[in-house]
């Protein structure tokens, strides 16, 4: 053979190194899916755990029913904690703020944040409402004394306190303080006050599963071409691109 | 057209009316708006209490122990209970207010109610109430309160085993109490609550932190007694062989971050208790790290952080230099830059800068190489005593940088008149950390001490120097005697002329001025006793009234202070240092101030007072025919009054500094050039100090043989004279 050749081998082999990935069939990839063992009792924890977590009381009572799984938590606290974020979600922060000195009047005595942004949205709402003169007077009493104790607390008050000066809120730069989602922020805070207030984790164990499963795909996606998920809403295996 | 929904809100004193309305049902809406009014809000609580409501809900809640149960009075006990919470939530003035209205029994009565609300209602108050220093101690050292505290311990209750844990945290402080609570078997509960909920967890922490302080044993029992035992380490661990002292180490990475925070200030507890337990260099390096990291949470965990920081490395090089390395001056540094800082962030964040340049030059260097000395001045004029005196602190620290002292980088106005101006700050913690810096600010090394006078710095020193309080006393005078430190004749003079040589002399040593200088015949103790007790409660300007009176009566006759006597003599050494015409400061006023110092040796109960006092005769010594003969006036009293000269007794004390002082000054008196250098060593001689002197050519001390061979070889020269 001559140097050419061995040359030209050797290159060739250099580059199939370099660019085919380790390929693993469907057949594979399901056995070796199929060797994983999942307790069941863990997923009906996990699914427990998102119930109780998201707040679905209904779910979860028949869920203890039929699966037998017992929740991590009293279900009728869930209850409580639902009111309190739905108050919140439909602009009654009044309501809200009772209802969690109710369930733990801890909460917003410890937490200066958390009683600043619920203040601020009771601000939102009578702005919202057009209550002028009463917005001025609230932001004065109960919010201006805050912000002399927090610097942040003081330039999100004149955030707010801006949405007074403009004719059309809707178009103007702190419009999105009045937009629903603001209502969703702060009820979510709440949320995850009460629950760790309840030594309970603010957020369910589910979607950090999730997103580890997108993270270890994307590790292995540089080694090799497998059957992927790429809809975690079906969970479907796509056949690898080869 | 007014809406309907605006109605305007209830008047406070309505709020009150309320409450004394016979109808239940109307006092308990009054309760619940008050509740809602004042959670969370500072503002309210104050009103609120201006308006008695305090005292009010309080009777309220007294009322309804005595009525029969039923829902309303349930509620109303409940809510009361709440109220009275809110008001000492992080409000001392609140907790003050509650604890005079007598609640305190009637809460804990509340304890032992068959209603799980009612009893969760009174302990979460009263660990509000335990959370405040203003709370009452509880004596652990009584049988029955501590089998009150197991049963709070052993409640399945969070809030009550809660309460249990804050009353220890709150009250546990001496050794024999924290023995009895390890006796007790309260380790073992605060373990198990380890393993229990975050606010038991977190309450936890804190007790074992409690119990653990400053003693060894516990500490001990804690990490041996656990071996092989409780299930909840086993739990926590998840192995078996580990001690409860892992469980600690593993909540360091919660995810909650208070429990890290406290878990840190746990294990720091315990090293700092035991120095046999974590010591290995990975903990160390975890333990500086993960506090740097806590510093970030903007809550109220990033603002108690920098406090454990410090007591992890305050006066621990090796962990100021571990620190250094993980980047800890540029981190507190960034944090010192940013606006608007939490009070309590910022006076931990100065002592925090503060702790890391107390020994390290690199500290020091790094700090001052970050620019960000003006935050630093700027603190000196924040609302917060707190941080004033922070700021000074951290001040003081830095300025110990001899290399920066040297360049005259600190003798500025920017820092000087702040400085100065905190001198008459109302806080006596503020003074003394004032002047902490100012000591080491004036030694400055160039000729710039001019601007420290010109600013009015010595009339303060001066001031002060005379202040009722000995820390003001000895850190004035501190400042002063660093003031005089290679200072010019002229600036010799103005402190001297400002300070007189009567008062100098009356710090250094008392006088022999008589009881008939004091009013009503009173003896000097005793008005001195009654002065004392009575200027705690005077204004400052009284006092410095009170002050300058007195030291015209000469009252101030002797400090009763060694320490001050000691910076006394420290500031004349200093004074006396150098020519001829600065030793001329001394015989002011007929030699008062020698006289006072010849005196103060005579009866120094101190070996530091010794050095200093032989420092001063020997500078002095060193000076002309007139100045020597003065000294060996003072070291050979003309009347022999048959006790032991000072003289003798330094050149035999234990103290190699002592020795040392005292033969420098036999230096100087014979210098054989001098005239009269001839008759003093035949004095010496004779008063046996010569042959004393013989016996120390083979001192231990280098420093002390060489100069004692010195003495000998001086006093060869006139042997030929000698028989």
């Amino acid at each position: 053979m001559s140097l050419f050749w061995i040359v030209f081998r050797q290159l060739a082999e250099i580059e199939a190194m370099a660019t085919s990935k380790k390929l693993i069939t469907r057949e594979e990839w399901e056995k070796k899916l199929n060797d994983v063992k999942i307790r069941k009792e863990d997923m009906n924890k996990l699914v427990m755990n998102f119930l109780v977590t998201e707040g679905y009381v209904d779910a979860a009572e028949k869920f203890q029913k039929e699966s037998g799984t017992e929740p991590d938590i009293d279900l009728a606290t869930i209850t409580d904690r639902m009111a309190v974020k739905k108050a919140v979600q439909c602009g009654n922060v009044e309501d809200a703020i009772e209802k969690v000195n109710d369930l733990n009047p801890e909460i917003l005595d410890t937490n200066p944040q958390l009683f600043f942004h619920l203040q601020q949205q009771r601000l939102i709402e009578l702005i919202r409402n057009g209550k002028v003169e009463e917005a001025l007077e609230f932001a004065q009493e109960e919010l201006a004394p805050r912000g002399e104790e927090n610097q942040s607390f003081l330039e999100e008050l004149e955030r707010t306190v801006a949405l007074l000066a403009f004719e059309d809120v809707s178009n103007c730069p702190v419009g999105e303080l009045l937009d629903i989602s603001q209502r969703l922020k702060t009820a979510s805070e709440v949320n995850a006050a009460i629950l760790t207030s309840q030594s309970h984790e603010k957020d369910p164990k589910l979607p950090s599963l999730l997103k580890m499963l997108i993270w270890a795909q994307n590790q292995l996606d540089e080694k090799a071409a497998y059957p992927r998920i790429n809809d975690l809403s079906t969970a479907m295996l796509e056949d690898p691109a080869v | 057209m007014p809406t309907p929904t605006s109605a305007p809100p209830h008047s406070a004193p309505d709020f009150l009316s309320r409450l004394a309305s016979p109808d239940p049902e109307i006092k308990l809406k009054a309760l619940r708006d008050i509740k809602n009014q004042i959670i969370g809000n500072r503002t309210k609580k104050l009103s609120f209490l201006k308006l008695g409501a305090v005292p009010a809900v309080a009777s309220v809640l007294a009322a309804s122990l005595s009525h029969s149960p039923d829902d309303v009075i349930h509620n109303i006990v409940v809510q009361s209970a709440a109220v009275l919470g809110s008001f000492a939530c992080g409000f001392d003035a609140g907790v003050r207010a509650v604890l005079d209205s007598a609640s305190f029994p009637h809460l804990l009565r509340l304890l032992s109610s068959p209603d799980d609300k009612v009893v969760d209602a009174a302990a979460r108050s009263l660990r509000m109430i335990y959370q405040s220093k203003l709370a009452p101690k509880f004596d652990f050292l009584e049988a029955k309160n501590m089998e009150f505290l197991l049963s709070l311990l052993n409640s399945e209750s969070e809030n009550v085993s809660g309460l249990g844990a804050s009353i220890i945290t709150h009250s546990c402080e001496s050794g024999p109490e924290q023995l009895a609570l390890c006796d007790a078997g309260v380790l073992k509960k605060l373990i198990n609550l380890l393993g229990g909920t975050l606010s038991q967890r977190n309450a936890s922490l804190e007790s074992l932190a409690a119990i653990f302080r400053g003693n060894p044993d516990v500490v001990s029992k804690f990490v041996e007694g656990s071996k092989n035992g409780s299930e909840v380490v086993l739990k926590c661990v998840g192995s078996e062989g580990v001690n409860a002292l892992t469980c600690v180490s593993e909540l360091t990475k919660d995810r909650n971050l208070r429990t890290r925070l406290l878990a840190c200030e746990c294990l720091i507890v315990i090293r700092n208790t035991c120095p046999g337990y974590l010591q290995d260099i990975g903990i160390k390096m975890k333990l500086v790290n993960l506090l740097i990291e806590l510093l970030d949470d903007p809550g109220q965990v990033g603002d108690d952080a920098p406090s454990v920081f410090s007591s992890l490395i305050t006066e621990k090089e090796d962990m100021q230099k571990l620190a250094f390395e993980a980047n800890a001056v540029n981190k507190f540094c960034h944090h010192l830059q940013k606006n608007q800082l939490n009070p309590k962030r910022l006076q931990g964040v100065l002592l925090a800068l503060s702790d890391l340049c107390a020994k390290l030059e690199s500290c020091r260097l790094a700090f001052l190489s970050l620019k960000v000395l003006n935050s630093v001045t700027d603190a000196l004029t924040h609302d917060s005593a707190d941080v004033r005196s922070a700021a000074c602190i951290c001040l003081r620290n830095v300025t110990r940088s001899i290399k920066n002292l040297c360049a005259g980088y600190f003798m500025n106005e920017m820092l000087v008149i702040p400085l100065v101006r905190l001198l008459d700050d109302p806080s006596i913690s503020v003074q003394v950390a004032a002047l902490g810096a100012i000591s080491n600010v004036v030694v400055d090394f160039t000729t710039r001490k001019s601007t420290f006078v010109q600013c009015g710095g010595t009339k303060q020193l001066v001031q002060l120097s005379k202040s009722m309080d000995s820390t003001l006393r000895l850190n004035a005078l501190w400042a002063l005697r660093n003031m005089m430190f290679l200072a010019d004749d002229r600036c010799k003079e103005t402190i001297i002329l400002e300070l007189t040589a009567s008062l100098l002399a009356s710090l250094i040593a008392a006088t022999s001025t008589g009881p008939e200088a004091f009013p009503f015949g009173m003896t000097a103790p005793t008005f001195q006793l009654q002065v004392s007790a009575s200027v705690k409660s005077l204004k400052r300007s009284d006092k410095v009234y009170l002050i300058v009176n007195l030291c015209s009566f000469g009252i101030l006759t002797a400090d009763p202070e060694p320490s001050i006597q000691e910076q006394a003599l420290g500031f004349v050494r200093n004074l006396v240092d150098g020519c001829a015409k600065s030793i001329e400061f001394i015989f002011a006023e007929d030699g008062i101030i020698l006289d006072a110092v010849g005196r103060q040796l005579q009866s120094a109960s101190k070996a530091e007072i010794g050095i200093q006092g032989m420092y001063v005769l020997g500078n002095v010594a060193s000076g002309n025919e007139f100045h020597k003969e003065a000294v060996m006036h003072q070291l050979l009293p003309q009347v022999d009054n048959g006790t032991q000269s000072f003289m003798m007794k330094f050149l035999q004390s234990n103290d190699s500094r002592l020795r040392t002082a005292a033969v420098w000054a036999i230096v100087n008196l014979t210098f054989p050039a001098c005239p009269g250098a001839f008759s003093r060593v035949v004095k010496l001689k004779n008063a046996g100090i010569e042959s004393q002197i013989r016996n120390m050519v083979n001192d231990p001390c280098l420093d002390v043989k060489l100069r004692a061979r010195t003495v000998l070889t001086q006093s060869m020269t006139f042997s030929d004279g000698l028989t």
